[in-house]
């Protein structure tokens, strides 16, 4: 299982949750980036904060949720329409755990981990407004 | 006494991202923050309304673990101490 930030792309096909004899179900959810008229966008993370919070997220999720794998890799950088942002992979004994430990783990993404992102336009640039 | 200052998103395009601050002994992190505004006008108004106190919209770290802003009076910092500020969050 893995918990990775980064700058490379990554092939959603190749991270899989290894599957168990108890697990009756995997929830993938790949975010990318979204037409939004932008030309590019860029994210970036206070690293050590950020990968210590998605950790910590992981845990707690797969506590709340009896999970049986999650795997979460959330990218930084110069990004295009199209690419890969956010991939979370998450097995469970039933489906219910699942889809819910994955709406869970990316709604909690959203409101702590320390990552911003950098739209630009053809007018200039704005950063995405974050919830507070 | 010299502090580590990161900064992120917006606060960085002020101050920079990763930067060393002097400051006096004993001195909190609201102490930091106005030694930082007071030279710079636009600091200033990114971190403080009007009547002097933290926007709503100010996170605050120190060593990695978020402090209220209502604490940054009264949090003593220490020589190498990390403190961070940044808007509220947007990944995902």
């Amino acid at each position: 299982m893995v918990v990775i930030i980064t700058q490379e792309d990554f092939d959603p096909g190749t991270i899989n949750a290894s599957i168990r004899p108890e697990m009756g179900g995997i929830v993938t959810f790949l975010g990318v980036v979204r037409d939004d008229g932008i030309a590019e966008i860029e994210l970036e993370a206070y690293e050590e904060v950020a990968l210590q919070e998605l950790q910590a997220i992981r845990e707690d999720a797969i506590g709340k949720f009896s999970l049986l794998s999650v795997d979460i890799i959330h990218r930084i950088g110069l990004l295009h329409i199209g690419d890969h942002i956010l991939l979370i992979v998450v097995g469970a004994g039933h489906r219910q755990q699942a889809f819910m430990g994955c709406e869970y783990i990316l709604e909690r993404i959203k409101m702590t981990v320390p990552i911003w992102k950098k739209e630009t336009l053809p007018g200039g640039t704005r950063w995405v407004r974050g919830e507070y | 006494m010299i502090i580590r200052m990161r900064a992120f998103a917006q606060f960085k395009e002020l101050i920079g991202n990763d930067l060393q601050v002097e400051i006096r002994e004993g001195a909190d992190v609201m102490v930091l923050l106005r030694q930082l505004a007071g030279n710079n006008p636009k600091v200033q108004e990114a971190f403080f309304d009007p009547s002097g106190d933290l926007k709503e919209y100010v996170i605050l770290m120190v060593n990695r673990k978020r402090i209220q802003r209502d604490q940054a009076e009264g949090v003593t910092l220490h020589e190498g101490d990390e403190v961070a500020v940044f808007p509220p969050v947007a990944g995902g």
